[in-house]
C-alpha cells in the first residue's frame, strides 16, 4: 500500500529532535531533564504509532521506504534502545559532566538514521540513513570534551567511519555499474540472471559487506570499537553496542535473505562471511581475556556477539537472528546500566579491581549484573542461552556443524571473562570500598526492565517469537 | 495421581530461595531454620514418590508434560527406577548439608542458603527431565549456584578451583549441546517432526558413523562430570577448595549426574557406537580405579584423599555400568547411592574436624579418638562403609558391581577388585594416623566431642548405611524392570522403528511405520 503514512514515525522522531534542539535554548542548564522527558514522550508516541502500523505494509516513494513488519520490529528494537539510553543518561550527564543540550537531539537524529536504514530497500537511501547515524554518532562519542580519551574516540570513529562509508559507496558504485540499479532486490536479481557473474559485481558486494563490517564491528574491521567504547560516555557506549549493530544486521538481512535463495555463485561471498564470522568470534573472545577495563571487556564481547549473529546470516536463519538481536538489546543495555549504576559524581568505576566485593555490598545491582553476564555468556535459563540456542540449531540444520563447534568453543572462552567480572564482584575482598550515587530511579527502572526482558525471553519467549516470525516473513523476496 | 508432585519437588526449593531473598539478612538463625525446613519438607514430599512408585512398569511415572516454547521443547518430566533413588538421594542430602553448615558458614549466610536451594532445584531437574532441552537447561543452570558456592565460600585457591570446575564442565557440555542439535536435526529430517523428547530419540536407528561422533560428544560431557581419568583433574581442586557442604553435594550427587547421563542418554541412544568404544571406556574406568586409589594413598590432606577415593569409586561404578548386564547396572546404581552416602559422610566428618582444628593435614592430627570418642565411632562406621565392610551398604554395592563385571570378563573383575584393597589401604591408614596413636598436637586437647546437631545429621546417614547393607531388597526391586528395559534398549532388542539416514526412500517408509504406531496407540486407547 503506497501511503504517506509510511513516513510518519520517521517524521515524529525528526520533529522531536528539532524540537529538543530549539527547547534547549529556552531551558536552564539545571532543568535539562525536561528535554529527556520530551524525547521520551515522543519515543512513546512513535512506538505506539509503529505498533498501529503492524501488518499494514505501508510503503512510500515507490518503495524506497517501507513500513513492513520487519522494519517495524527492528524500529522497535532501536526505539527501545534509545528509550533505555535516555533513561540511563538523565542522571549520568549531570554526574559525569556531559551536560550539553545537543545530547538528546543527537541521540534522536541517530535514531532517525537507523530507522531509515532498517526501513529501506534501496542502497542510496540506506546510505543516507547510515550517514545521518554516523555523523550524530561521531559527535556523541566526543561529548566528554574535557576527557582526552573521548576526543580520541571521536576522531578514531570519524576517520574509520569515513573509510567505511567510502568502501560502502564505492561498492555501491560498482554494483550500480553492473546491475544498473541501486535497489537491493534488482541488484540481487542481477546475481540471479547473469550466468557468468562479473567480477565487478562480486567485488562491489564484497565492498558493501566491508562497509557494514565496520558498522557492526566484525574482525578485521573492529579496530575502532574498543577505543570508541571506552572513550564515549557510558550510556552512549551502550547505545553504540546495540543500535547501529541492529540496524547494520537488518540491512545485511535484507541483502542476504534473497541473496542465498537465488544467487548462482554465492560461494565466494559465503566463504568471505564464514571467515569473518570465525575471526570475529575467536579474536573478540580471546582478546577480551586480557582486558581489565569493564567497558573494554564489554566492547570485545559485543564484537564476539557479532560473530554469532553472522552465523545466523550464514545459516539463512532470519528468525533466530532477529530474536538474538532482541535478547542482545536487553542483556547488553542491562550490563551497561549496571556499569553506569556503579558510579558517583565525576567518577566512574570501570577497572575490574573496583568491582571487588560489589556483589555483597550492593546486592541488587550485583545480582542483576550477574544475571546479564550469565546471559551474555549463554547460560540457561536466561535469554542469552535461548538466543544462542536458536542460532546454533539453525546452523546445524544447514549443515554448518564445524562453524557451530567453533562457535560453542568460542563461547566457552567468553564464559571465562564474563565470570571474571563475577569473580571480582563476589569472590574477592575489596581493597578500597567504593561509594556510589544511589538516587537514580530512571536507571533502576532500566535495570529492572532489562532483567525482566532477559528472563522473560529465556523462560517464556512464545509471544515474542511469534512476533519475530511475523516480522521476518514480511521480508520482501521477489 | 493428578497432583504435580514431581514439579513440586523440583521447584519448591527454588520458591524457598526466592522467599529467602526478602528476609532480613541479620536474622541468621531464622534464615537457617527456614532453609532447613524447606529442604526437609521437600525430602518428606519426595518420599511419596517412593511409596507410590510402581515397580512393575519400566515407563516413566509421575509424568508431567506441558507445552513450553514449541519446536519440540516441552516441559516433560518423569522418573523411573533409575532416577527415583537419585532424586531421593538429593532431597535426602540437602537438609543434612544445610544442617552441617549451621556454624561453619557465618558470613553471607543468606546468599549461601539461596544458592544451596537453587542448586537443589537444578540437581533434581537434571534427574527427572525427559526432554533433552529441559535436561540441558538444568544441567547448565546447576553450574551457576555451584560456581558461587565454591567461589565465594571456598578455601584460599577457590577462584582457580571454581573457574576450572565451570570451564571443564562447560567444555564437555557445550560439545554435547552440538550433538543434541545434530540429533534434533536428524530426527526432524527423518520424520518431519520437531522433537527433543528422549523417547522419540530412543526409537530411531542412527547411521553408525554419525553415532560415533554423537557418542563421543555425549560421553565426553559425562566422563568429565563423573570424572573418569584423564578428565578428573578438576575434581581434587574443586573438592579441596569447596566449603564442606559444597564438597558433600559435589561428591554425593553431582558426580552421579555423569554416571546417570551414561545410563540415560549415551548408552541407549548410541548402542552401535558404544560397542566400538567399549574397550576404551573399560580401560579408562580401570585406570580411574587404580590411579585414584594410588593417588589417595599419597595425599597429605584428608579432603583431597577423600576426593581421590571418589575417583577410584566412580571408576568401579563406571566399570560395572560397562559390564552391560543386570547385576552390573543395578550394582552401579546401588553403589552410586552408597558412594553418595559414605563419601558424603566422610566429607561431613572432614568438615567437623576442620571446624575444630582449622587444618586438614593428616600430619597435624593423631589420637583424636581419645578426645572425641563418639565422633570416632561415627568416623569408623562411615570409613568402613566406604571400604566395603560386609553388613554395611558399600559391601552390597561392590559385590553386585564385581559380580556384573565378573560375568563379562574375569580378568577385568580381578583388576577391579583392587578398588576394595586400595580403599582399605588408604582409608584405614588415614584413620589410623588421624584418630589413633598418641596425641601429637596440643591443640587436639581442646577439641570438643561432636554436639547434638552434628550427631543429628550423621545419625540418619548411619542408619541408612546399615539398612542398605543388611536389607537392600526395597531398593533393588524398585529398579529391576527399569534396568531390564534399559538393557533391552542397549542390546537393540527393542529398536525396530525408524532409520534415520539421508536416503530419501527411507523417509516414506518411516512415515508409514510412524502412522502404524499411532494407529496402534489409538486402538489401545480405545480399548
Amino acid at each position: 500500500m503506497n501511503s504517506f503514512l509510511a513516513l510518519f514515525p520517521l517524521l515524529i522522531i525528526v520533529f522531536a529532535a528539532l524540537l529538543v534542539l530549539i527547547l534547549e535554548v529556552f531551558i536552564k542548564k539545571e532543568n535539562r531533564n525536561y528535554l529527556a522527558y520530551v524525547s521520551l514522550f515522543f519515543l512513546i508516541i512513535c512506538g505506539i504509532i509503529c505498533g498501529k502500523f503492524w501488518d499494514k505494509d505501508y510503503s512510500y516513494f515507490d518503495g524506497y521506504l517501507f513500513l513492513d513488519n520487519f522494519s517495524i520490529f527492528l524500529s522497535f528494537i532501536i526505539i527501545i534502545t534509545t528509550f533505555f539510553v535516555i533513561l540511563l543518561s538523565m542522571k549520568y550527564i549531570f554526574l559525569q559532566d556531559v551536560n550539553y543540550g545537543e545530547f538528546y537531539s543527537l541521540l534522536l537524529f541517530a535514531l532517525s538514521g537507523m530507522m531509515i536504514m532498517v526501513s529501506s530497500g534501496d542502497f542510496l537511501v540506506i546510505f543516507l540513513g547510515l550517514e545521518v547515524l554516523s555523523i550524530s554518532s561521531y559527535a556523541l562519542a566526543g561529548l566528554r570534551i574535557k576527557d582526552e580519551k573521548s576526543s580520541e574516540a571521536a576522531i578514531k570513529y570519524f576517520l574509520l567511519g569515513s573509510f567505511a562509508s567510502a568502501f560502502f559507496i564505492y561498492g555501491l558504485a560498482l554494483l550500480y555499474g553492473a546491475s544498473h540499479s541501486t535497489e537491493i532486490l534488482s541488484i540481487i536479481d542481477y546475481f540471479k540472471s547473469e550466468t557468468s557473474l562479473s567480477l565487478m559485481a562480486l567485488i562491489g558486494l564484497g565492498l558493501v559487506i566491508i562497509g557494514f563490517g565496520f558498522k557492526i564491528a566484525v574482525v578485521p574491521f573492529h579496530m575502532w570499537t574498543p577505543d570508541v567504547y571506552e572513550g564515549a560516555p557510558t550510556p552512549i557506549t551502550a547505545f553504540f553496542s546495540v543500535g547501529p549493530k541492529a540496524a547494520g544486521f537488518a540491512v545485511l538481512l535484507r541483502i542476504f535473505y534473497p541473496y542465498w535463495k537465488v544467487a548462482l555463485n554465492s560461494q565466494a561471498i559465503f566463504w568471505l562471511l564464514c571467515i569473518i564470522s570465525v575471526l570475529t568470534m575467536v579474536v573478540g573472545n580471546f582478546v577480551a581475556l586480557r582486558q581489565t577495563n569493564v567497558k573494554r571487556i564489554l566492547a570485545y564481547s559485543s564484537i564476539a556477539h557479532a560473530g554469532y549473529l553472522l552465523i545466523a546470516i550464514l545459516a539463512q536463519d532470519n528468525t533466530s537472528l532477529v530474536f538474538y538481536l532482541t535478547v542482545y538489546l536487553f542483556m547488553n543495555i542491562g550490563a551497561f546500566a549496571a556499569v553506569i549504576a556503579l558510579g558517583k559524581k565525576d567518577r566512574e568505576y570501570l577497572e575490574l579491581e573496583d568491582y571487588a566485593g560489589v556483589g555483597f555490598k550492593y546486592p541488587w545491582i550485583g545480582a542483576t549484573f550477574a544475571v546479564f553476564l550469565f546471559s551474555l555468556a549463554g547460560f540457561p535459563p536466561t535469554g542469552g542461552f535461548l538466543a544462542k540456542f536458536y542460532v546454533f540449531v539453525g546452523a546445524v540444520r544447514q549443515g554448518l556443524v564445524p562453524l557451530v563447534i567453533i562457535g560453542v568453543l568460542a563461547s566457552l572462552v567468553s564464559v571465562f571473562y564474563y565470570l571474571r567480572i563475577i569473580v571480582y564482584m563476589y569472590m574477592r575482598e575489596p581493597s578500597t570500598e567504593i561509594e556510589i550515587y544511589i538516587e537514580n530511579p530512571a536507571l533502576f527502572l532500566v535495570l529492572f526492565l532489562c532483567l525482566y526482558g532477559v528472563l522473560q525471553l529465556g523462560l517464556f519467549p512464545g509471544n515474542i517469537l511469534i512476533l519475530v516470525q511475523q516480522a521476518v516473513s514480511s521480508l520482501p523476496l521477489f | 495421581m493428578n497432583l504435580p508432585i514431581l514439579s513440586f519437588v523440583i521447584f519448591f526449593p527454588l520458591a524457598g530461595a526466592v522467599i529467602l531473598i526478602f528476609i532480613n539478612k541479620e536474622k541468621k538463625n531464622f534464615l537457617r531454620s527456614f532453609a532447613f525446613s524447606v529442604a526437609l519438607i521437600n525430602f518428606i514430599i519426595s518420599l511419596t514418590l517412593y511409596f507410590n512408585f510402581n515397580a512393575q512398569t519400566p515407563d516413566p511415572q509421575f509424568v508431567e508434560k506441558e507445552a513450553w516454547i514449541g519446536y519440540g521443547i516441552n516441559y516433560h518430566v518423569g522418573i523411573d527406577g533409575i532416577s527415583l533413588f537419585l532424586v531421593l538421594l538429593s532431597t535426602f542430602m540437602m537438609p543434612i548439608v544445610i544442617l552441617s553448615s549451621w556454624t561453619s558458614i557465618q558470613k553471607r549466610i543468606k546468599e549461601y542458603l539461596i544458592f544451596m536451594l537453587m542448586l537443589e532445584t537444578g540437581i533434581i531437574g537434571v534427574f527427572v527431565s525427559l526432554n533433552l532441552f529441559l535436561f540441558y537447561v538444568f544441567w547448565e543452570a546447576m553450574l551457576i549456584p555451584m560456581y558461587f558456592l565454591i567461589g565465594a565460600w571456598g578455601g584460599p585457591r577457590r577462584i582457580y578451583a571454581t573457574l576450572k570446575y565451570v570451564l571443564f564442565t562447560m567444555f564437555g557440555s557445550l560439545l554435547m549441546l552440538v550433538a543434541i542439535f545434530v540429533l534434533y536435526t536428524t530426527y526432524y529430517k527423518a520424520t518431519g517432526v520437531y522433537s527433543f523428547n528422549l523417547f522419540d530419540y530412543y526409537k530411531i536407528i542412527l547411521n553408525p558413523n554419525l553415532q560415533v561422533w554423537l557418542f563421543l560428544a555425549f560421553a565426553l560431557a559425562f566422563a568429565i562430570k563423573v570424572p573418569m581419568f584423564p578428565f578428573h583433574t578438576w575434581l581434587p581442586d574443586a573438592h579441596v577448595e569447596a566449603p564442606t557442604a559444597g564438597s558433600v553435594i559435589l561428591a554425593a550427587v553431582l558426580l552421579k549426574m555423569g554416571a546417570y547421563g551414561f545410563l540415560r542418554f549415551a548408552l541407549p541412544l548410541f548402542p552401535e557406537a558404544l560397542e566400538k568404544f567399549l574397550p576404551l571406556l573399560v580401560i579408562l574406568s580401570l585406570i580411574s580405579i587404580i590411579y585414584g586409589g594410588l593417588m589417595a594413598l599419597i595425599q597429605k590432606d584428608i579432603k583431597s584423599l577423600v576426593a581421590y577415593s571418589s575417583v577410584s569409586h566412580m571408576g568401579l561404578i563406571m566399570l560395572a555400568i560397562f559390564a552391560l548386564n543386570m547385576e552390573g547396572i543395578e550394582g552401579a546404581i546401588y553403589q552410586m547411592l552408597n558412594h553418595g552416602l559414605s563419601t558424603g559422610a566422610l566429607f561431613l566428618i572432614v568438615g567437623i574436624l576442620y571446624e575444630r582444628a582449622h587444618t586438614r593435614q593428616i600430619k597435624d592430627f593423631g589420637g583424636v579418638s581419645k578426645q572425641m570418642p563418639v565422633f570416632s565411632a561415627f568416623f569408623l562406621i562411615c570409613m568402613l562403609s566406604s571400604v566395603g565392610l560386609p553388613g554395611l551398604n558399600g559391601f552390597v554395592g561392590e559385590v553386585l558391581c564385581l559380580f556384573g563385571v565378573f560375568k563379562t570378563n574375569t580378568l577385568l573383575a580381578i583388576i577391579g577388585v583392587s578398588t576394595v584393597i586400595l580403599a582399605a589401604g588408604y582409608l584405614l591408614w588415614m584413620f589410623q594416623r588421624v584418630m589413633q596413636g598418641p596425641i601429637k598436637n596440643e591443640k587436639i586437647l581442646s577439641f570438643k566431642d561432636i554436639n547434638k546437631r552434628e550427631i543429628g545429621y550423621l545419625i540418619p546417614i548411619v542408619i541408612l548405611m546399615f539398612w542398605m547393607g543388611i536389607y537392600p531388597k526395597p531398593f533393588l526391586r524398585k529398579m529391576d524392570t527399569s534396568v531390564t528395559h534399559l538393557l533391552n534398549k542397549v542390546s537393540r532388542r527393542e529398536r525396530v522403528f525408524i532409520k534415520a539416514e539421508k536416503d530419501k526412500g527411507f523417509i516414506s517408509e518411516i512415515k508409514k511405520v510412524l502412522e502404524k504406531e499411532k494407529n496402534k496407540e489409538m486402538e489401545e486407547e480405545l480399548r
